[in-house]
């Protein structure tokens, strides 16, 4: 397999560090080509982060329901007059709507750990890892996500957060960016 | 006797109700905030409660200032930030419809898209565009992502308000902002690239759709399909 060594600020590019207009002109067009292979490569489906990232949602669910049901014994009366009175005794359930399947990718040379932390999984860095592929730079996972609009970022070694070099990003109200992703 | 039975229910059901939402807030939140930032949200989540708004935004923003190590002061800047970007957002989206109140759906739309960089009158002008209501919701989301990518308000509501003029499905919606940096990629720039798919979708709308049956001019590409 070829291996190719971008110039160090392409990489700044790939790591989300640098965006394609903060780059030289001279470099734009090896940021771009960049930016297409990362967009292109490894189309084979990992499954394992989106289960963990389903089951780790699930596990919160429950941990929800039961932490509520400790703190508000007084909730059960009040739910029976809620009832009586017709009214939904829950919070609605989300739409069924179909999951969309979305793959992150990010090239983070040395990195040890990667992971992507959002509206999706509560922002927690340990819920979604990404997994190595291809190169030892690259690293990706497949998630499952309900169409909306949601943001996101990669952590890097569990410290640096790091937005999508490829996605649209705002200012995230902290002094840094987050990725959007609209489905 | 009946009558003030049932009013007294009432009362105490829209309080517990009230109650509910506030546990549910400190829960969400629960090793996710400092107890300053809870005792924040739960006070603007029940005036944003009373005022229509959705709460979830400011859960989320709290959340994830404090999963990045932000400090309290911050965060609680950062939430409050997320209310008038709400309330702005609702009273763009009231103006656009005569005082009829929006669903919160939209609202998180119109907040995310002032955040991205759009003003009141932008989300005003789409919403008056885009009824009915779903249309409205993904024109805003579409609109905020087309201005994160740089494009400029102006170009964004143009682009927007075009599509959605040409009847445009809301498939094709989401596709735009892949669309634009596709163009992008060729050297355009946002706005360019924006202005450009605005022609074309403004055509669409008076010709109908071409005959390769409405194709954008280059596929789109979502981040990572």
């Amino acid at each position: 397999m070829m291996k190719r060594d971008f110039d160090p600020q392409v990489k700044q590019l790939l790591d989300g560090e640098l965006t394609l207009a903060d780059l030289p002109a001279e470099l734009r067009q090896e940021g771009e080509e960049a930016l297409r292979l990362l967009a292109a490569v490894d189309r084979e489906p990992v499954s394992l982060p989106a289960v963990t990232w389903r089951v780790m949602a699930a596990l919160e669910r429950r941990r929800q329901r039961r932490l509520a049901w400790l703190l508000a014994p007084a909730l059960a009366a009040a739910a029976a007059l809620v009832l009586w009175l017709g009214r939904p005794a829950s919070p609605a359930a989300p739409a069924s709507s179909a999951m969309v399947t979305v793959r992150f990718v990010l090239v983070a040379p040395g990195a040890h750990q990667v992971s992507v932390a959002g509206t999706f999984n509560r922002w927690d860095p340990s819920a979604t890892p990404l997994v190595r592929s291809g190169s030892a730079d690259m690293w990706v996972a497949t998630l499952s996500l309900p169409p909306g609009q949601h943001q996101y970022a990669f952590v890097v070694d569990g410290v640096r957060w790091v937005p999508d070099p490829t996605a649209p990003a705002i200012d995230d109200g902290f002094g840094r960016r987050n990725s959007v992703l609209t489905l | 006797m009946k009558r003030a039975g049932r009013l007294v229910l009432g009362f105490v059901a829209v309080a517990a109700t009230a109650l509910d939402a506030q546990q549910s807030i400190a829960a969400r939140l629960s090793g996710r905030a400092s107890a300053e930032i809870v005792a924040l949200v739960q006070e603007l989540g029940r005036s944003a409660a009373s005022q229509g708004l959705p709460v979830d935004p400011l859960i989320q923003k709290a959340i994830e200032g404090n999963a990045k190590g932000v400090p309290a002061e911050r965060v609680a800047s950062a939430v409050r930030l997320v209310f008038a970007q709400l309330d702005t957002a609702a009273a763009a989206l009231r103006s656009a419809t005569h005082n009829s109140p929006a669903d919160t759906v939209e609202i998180a739309a119109g907040g995310f898209a002032i955040t991205a960089g759009l003003r009141g009158r932008d989300i005003a002008e789409l919403a008056r565009t885009g009824r009915p209501a779903a249309d409205v919701t993904v024109g805003l989301r579409v609109a905020g992502t087309l201005a994160a990518l740089g494009v400029p308000p102006a170009e964004t509501v143009a682009l927007v308000s075009a599509s959605l003029r040409a009847g445009q499905a809301p498939g094709d919606l989401l596709a735009l902002p892949g669309s634009v940096q596709s163009e992008m990629a060729r050297g355009a720039t946002p706005a360019q690239a924006a202005a450009g798919l605005a022609r074309a979708a403004a055509a669409q709308a008076r010709h109908g759709p071409p005959a390769d049956h409405g194709l954008p001019p280059h596929p789109p590409a979502p981040p990572h399909p």
